[in-house]
């Protein structure tokens, strides 16, 4: 234990002392499951249901009506999906289904971490919902909490025959990284407890798990689709003449921030070399989640993420204790080269001659509106013909479709209008990423996935005004700072401030390897629309000397001053 | 020496009393004190006599009444059996020599349902009672249509089977304790060797001294959340004045026809509605008629025959509402002025206060159920349910206190349990205010029962408090739509049975209140079953215990 630590031990914030006396993430979980008078869970029982993979929410449209009612806030809770790499069977897409329909708002809600949330489940519908995953062999273990999240992957097979063999390694980092205690089993599917208690000694989380969430990624050159730089550890897959020579890993990589709280910022991992063999990767991400475990503020929530440990103790001193926990050093990181980040829609066939058909879906909600998407794909799913990925941009890839079924699927897509759906959306609004928000999401401080199409829709006829239809601009909207949807990386990011109110943020890269800078404060519709009009006017003119909107904002700084 | 709430009832009566009024009552009180608490009382010297008091009760009232009569007439040494009409079979009355009979009425002019089966028999059964000779106290409450009705027919009934009344009928209204207890007097003089004819008739009516108060709503709030299928609101109405109830109590509220449905049947029928009618020796305006005191709707089929006469067209024998009547069956003004008078009285709903006296000054709660039913296709309203419902806030109402003299909380150390799905919460969240107010020590167990948990949990926020603050001792909610089984009340009480046998073992007090069938029947049914179930009784024994259970007054329901 090094000095800090003890420091630090000093004052824990109260979420390491629920943690450490919750007995292997169990607390009073039973009891608050059984109290009927309520909808919702016991205060600390809402911390450590998150590393269970569920968040208590409650429907803040409706909180003031009830209070009228003498009603308790309308709670329900959230769960999330442990899904490494974002891949589901047809069958298991049939079971999500009918749970969502069952359990929760029926909406099926792809994440920008490449797997499913359902929202609105009951108190009393967990143990069924949950029971009904296991029966498909799912489970939410650690899809939330101080732990290691659900690992991503570059979402898109055709990008390399090695995608396959790339993709386990999303599975191998979730187990290497899972928790031990068995209280998911106990708690939610009724399973007897171990025998052996012994079992669930956790060398790596011991009883304190992390002092933050912890997230990993795995990208798969050319495409950074999964953002690798966000994540608190990136894997960039080297691939030389079809062989995986190993990964360059980059660290300390995160995006949240408070409003007003100087101490927090997004940071983009720093790549701090390149391991080969399996074991030797595995090893690397083993020991720099324990230096994180040892080195991590305890104290500060706000100061708890990887970035945070390693700006303090400095790139090389971190990389020097990573290396010797190891007992070997990493070697020099291996070229690379991204020039995409955005998803491959329509239709695309892998070296194997898989067919492969990206649909576009806004934000990520599954849902039967303006088109079925979702009986579409029940209907797709029933065939039994295909798997199911996601993107970390919230998108869906009907997956592995082989030659001879590829009308069949196609016929269904036409059918519920998916692929016209999915050709006439513009470009920016198909790469447009927007996070939850509210009604749900209690953080939020201004609408996200709701009101994000919408002001595409504004923003769609300035792009036909200077005939950028087909510039594919990033555009990301989060309801508040802490980044879900990943703003901070886009060339047109907006931020909640407050109800109607967005910080813009402008001059980011298109491929996620440079942050955008807040260029305006909490700015409502109108001036959002009027800054845009003015800026893209001026790009428009002198497009074809700029690789992207960002860069051209970037390179043109005074413009931003100009205005106001 | 009188509690706040009496003296405060007494002071209201002395206050709104004339000065002759305040004399008649100082002497009919010495009265009444001299003949009923002094020794000699027994000196109206009298020859023992032996009769039964037979009583006919929904609420209570009767029943303490012929309690209270036969401890009376034991002091004059009679020889007096008590009977209740729900077991009493109506051919033993051919036995009977002298009966005295107190019975009230209900519903529409009704007997109470535990009298109905004996009333029914009675009504139907042909045979002579020349040997009977019986006298009759009928309690009801003037403000009905059909006062006391149900007496009245029981005494026409025996007077036609050849029995004989020794005493005219005597109605009481609500404020019936003096007249009936003066009255019963004379019953007892009436056994005097020489002929009856120096015995008091029935006393005539001082006016009903009901108090109608005029509250203005506070607050109106429909307390189902989104996606229930019901409509209940909570209402707060505020008075200028202290309102004089105790817990258990219901306000009775007499409804108002809707304004747009008076002005399409005056249109129909072609008739001004300012023209004056007669009415009870006054005259009124059309409207104000229609609108405050005569009720028309679901009218009777006696009075749907009347018009079908009147309007000289044929109409099947239902009941129906004045308003189809006219849309459907055209009538001609003369004619529909005539069919007026054969209107009843508006009839007064009643509302179980569910707030504690104690707890809120010139204040008063009600939990009231949008009533709704269907004629034919379209959805109606219940009348007054709807009128409440749609009440603004500041909006007035007039109301009355309707007293429940035997849905009262036990002494403050016993243990009650309150089972009260639906809106029969009401009287519940009474209780348990007046509880929490007079820091009662005894403990509280809640049965509550609805269709969704998170839109139908009347109060949820303030059970809640009150079982984190340990007043509810325990709650049990039964959820009727949550899953495919229903689940009720009664089967909550069943889950936890050896705890509720436990409970009543150990002296516990049952409430009950919301619907009267099949609820209340079902949690009776289930409490047989409890008791079957842990005292090692037989079936028959169990329901023997439980009826005796009951007689020592531990159950208390307040059913509609
Ligand atoms: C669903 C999702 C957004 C979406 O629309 O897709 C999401 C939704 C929420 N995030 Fe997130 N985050 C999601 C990806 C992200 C990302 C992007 C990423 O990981 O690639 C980030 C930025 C990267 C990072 O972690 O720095 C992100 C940074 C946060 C933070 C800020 C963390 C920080 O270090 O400051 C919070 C707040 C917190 O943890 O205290 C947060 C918290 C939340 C919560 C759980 C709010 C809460 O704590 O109660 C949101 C639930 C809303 C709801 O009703 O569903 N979420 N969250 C994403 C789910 C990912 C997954 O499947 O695991
Ligand atoms: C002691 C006691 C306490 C009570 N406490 C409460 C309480 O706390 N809360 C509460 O909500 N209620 C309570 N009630 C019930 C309440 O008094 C009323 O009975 C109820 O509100 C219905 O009255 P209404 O005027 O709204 O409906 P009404 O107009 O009287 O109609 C009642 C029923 O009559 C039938 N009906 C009427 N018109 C027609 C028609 N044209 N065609 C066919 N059928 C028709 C329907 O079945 C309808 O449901 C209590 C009753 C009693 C006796
Ligand atoms: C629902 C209900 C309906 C009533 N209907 C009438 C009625 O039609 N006529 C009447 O004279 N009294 C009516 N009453 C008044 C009762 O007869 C009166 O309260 C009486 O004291 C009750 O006596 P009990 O407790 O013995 O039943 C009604 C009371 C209730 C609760
Ligand atoms: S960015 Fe903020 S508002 Fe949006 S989901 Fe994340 S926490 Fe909620």
């Amino acid at each position: 234990m090094s000095i800090n630590t003890i420091t630090m031990a000093i004052n824990l914030s109260p979420a390491e002392k629920i943690k450490t006396k919750s007995d292997g993430l169990r607390g009073s979980l039973t009891e608050s499951l059984t109290d009927h008078l309520t909808g919702a869970l016991r205060e600390d029982d809402q911390t450590l249901i998150k590393h269970h993979g569920m968040y208590q929410q409650d429907d803040r449209d409706l909180r003031e009506e009830r209070s009228q009612k003498k009603l308790e806030w309308l709670y329900s809770f959230m769960i999330r999906l442990r899904l490494p790499g974002g891949f589901l069977t047809a069958q298991q897409w049939i079971e999500m289904h009918h749970i969502a329909g069952e359990h929760s708002t029926g909406v099926i809600k792809i994440t920008t971490r490449q797997t499913i949330q359902l929202h609105g489940i009951l108190k009393s519908h967990l143990k069924p919902t949950l029971k009904a995953f296991a029966k498909e062999r799912l489970d939410s273990i650690a899809a939330c909490g101080d732990v290691n999240r659900n690992v991503t992957c570059a979402a898109h097979p055709l990008q390399s025959k090695l995608h396959e063999e790339v993709f386990k390694y999303a599975d191998k980092i979730s187990s290497l990284a899972l928790p031990k205690t068995n209280a998911y089993y106990e708690i939610w599917l009724d399973r007897e407890p171990l025998l052996k208690k012994e079992a669930e000694i956790d060398p790596l989380y011991q009883d304190r798990y992390l002092p933050r969430k912890f997230k990993i990624a795995i990208a798969i050159p050319p495409n950074n689709d999964v953002d690798v730089f966000t994540n608190d550890i990136g894997l960039i897959a080297i691939i030389e003449n079809d062989q995986l020579k190993g990964f360059n890993i980059a660290i300390g990589g995160g995006l949240g921030t408070t409003h007003g709280n100087k101490e927090t910022y997004p940071r983009l991992g720093t790549v701090i070399g390149f391991t080969d063999a399996e074991e030797k990767t595995l090893k690397v991400i083993y020991e720099i989640i324990t230096t994180q475990r040892d080195f991590g503020n305890r104290s500060d929530r706000k100061n708890a993420r990887l970035k945070y440990t390693i700006d303090k103790m400095g790139i090389e001193n971190f990389k020097k204790e990573v290396e010797n926990r190891c007992g070997f050093h990493l070697e020099k990181p291996k070229e690379y080269t991204f020039n995409d980040r955005s998803d491959y829609f329509g239709w695309q066939q892998n070296h194997e001659g898989k067919w492969y058909y990206t649909v576009f879906i806004e934000n990520g909600r599954i849902a039967d509106e303006k088109v079925s998407i979702k009986t579409a794909l029940y209907e797709i799913a029933q065939t039994k013909k295909t798997n199911f990925r996601f993107t970390a941009n919230q998108k869906l890839i009907i997956a592995d479709i082989l030659p001879a079924d590829k009308n069949e699927v196609e016929s269904i897509l036409n059918k519920y209008g998916l692929i016209e759906h999915t050709e006439k959306a513009m470009p920016m609004r198909r790469n447009a990423i927007a996070c939850v928000a509210l009604n749900t999401c209690p953080l939020a401080l201004a609408e996200g996935q709701r009101y994000l199409p919408t002001l595409i829709g504004k923003i769609e006829p300035l792009l036909e005004k200077y005939h950028l239809q087909n510039d594919p601009i990033s555009i990301r909207m989060t309801g508040c700072p802490n980044g879900c949807g990943r703003p901070y990386v886009a060339e047109i990011g907006l931020i909640g401030t407050s109800y109607g109110h967005y910080n813009l943020h402008l001059g980011g890269d298109r491929l996620g390897l440079r942050l955008n800078q807040k260029s305006f404060d909490a700015v409502d519709e109108s001036t959002i629309l009027t800054i845009l009009d003015k800026l893209l006017a001026a790009y428009a003119s002198v497009k074809n000397k700029f690789d992207s909107f960002g860069d051209f904002i970037h390179e043109h700084q005074e413009l931003l001053t100009s205005i106001n | 020496m009188l509690p706040e709430v009496k003296m405060r009832a007494l002071n209201d009566l002395v206050q709104k009393s004339s000065k002759e009024e305040l004399i008649w009552i100082n002497g009919y009180l010495s009265a009444l004190v001299m003949n009923g608490l002094s020794k000699e009382g027994s000196t109206v010297n009298i020859i023992p006599k032996k009769f039964t008091i037979l009583y006919g009760t929904d609420t209570g009232n009767s029943k303490k009444l012929a309690i209270e009569f036969s401890a009376l007439g034991k002091k004059e040494s009679a020889k007096i059996k008590v009977a209740a009409m729900d077991t009493y079979k109506v051919d033993d009355l051919v036995n009977e020599n002298n009966l005295c009979i107190i019975m009230s009425t209900h519903g529409d002019g009704d007997p109470p349902p535990s009298a109905k089966k004996f009333f029914d028999q009675l009504m139907a059964k042909e045979f002579s009672l020349s040997k009977l000779e019986f006298s009759i106290l009928a309690l009801g409450d003037s403000s009905y249509p059909y006062f006391c009705k149900a007496g009245e027919d029981v005494h026409h009934r025996l007077t036609a089977l050849g029995g004989k009344a020794i005493l005219p009928i005597q109605k009481c209204d609500v404020d019936y304790e003096a007249d009936a207890v003066y009255w019963f007097k004379n019953y007892l003089k009436s056994f005097k060797t020489e002929s009856t004819n120096d015995v008091e008739g029935a006393i005539k009516k001082v006016g009903s001294s009901k108090k109608i108060y005029t509250g203005t709503i506070k607050t109106n709030v429909n307390l189902n959340g989104r996606g229930s299928n019901k409509r209940t609101h909570h209402i707060e109405i505020k008075t200028t004045e202290p309102v004089i109830y105790e817990s258990g109590d219901a306000l009775g509220i007499l409804p108002k026809n809707k304004k747009p449905v008076l002005e399409e049947i005056f249109e129909i029928v072609k008739i001004d509605p300012n023209l004056s009618i007669p009415y009870k020796g006054e005259s009124h305006t059309l409207i104000r008629l229609l609108t405050n005191k005569l009720n028309i709707n679901y009218l009777k089929e006696s009075q749907v025959q009347k018009y079908s006469t009147l309007c000289d067209q044929k109409i099947p024998n239902v009941k129906m509402d004045l308003y189809d009547l006219v849309r459907i069956y055209p009538i001609k003004p003369l004619e529909f002025v005539e069919f007026i008078s054969y209107l009843n009285d508006m009839t007064p709903r009643l509302y179980s206060v569910c707030s504690s006296p104690n707890a809120r000054e010139n204040e008063v709660h009600i939990l009231v159920g949008k009533n709704a039913f269907r004629v034919d296709e379209d959805k109606r309203y219940g009348l007054c349910s709807d009128m409440l419902c749609d009440l603004d806030e500041n909006g007035i109402l007039e109301f009355y206190i309707h007293k429940n003299k035997s849905f009262r909380l036990p002494s403050e150390d016993t243990n009650i349990i309150l089972i009260g799905p639906g809106t029969g919460m009401a009287p519940m969240r009474s209780f348990i205010e007046e509880r929490d107010n007079t820091g009662a020590t005894g403990k509280n167990w809640l049965f509550f029962g609805e269709q969704h948990f998170i839109s139908d949990f009347f109060y949820q926020t303030e059970i809640q408090q009150y079982a984190a603050t340990g007043l509810l001792n325990k709650v049990d909610l039964a959820w009727s739509r949550e899953n495919s089984k229903k689940t009720y009340v009664q089967h909550k009480m069943l889950e936890h049975s050896q705890e509720f046998y436990d409970w009543i073992k150990n002296g516990a007090h049952i409430f009950v209140s919301g619907t009267r069938s099949p609820m209340s029947e079902d949690v009776e049914k289930a409490i047989v079953e409890i008791i079957y179930k842990h005292s090692g009784k037989s079936a028959p024994e169990s329901e023997e215990y439980w009826n005796e259970l009951k007689e020592s007054g531990i159950y208390k329901a307040d059913v509609y």
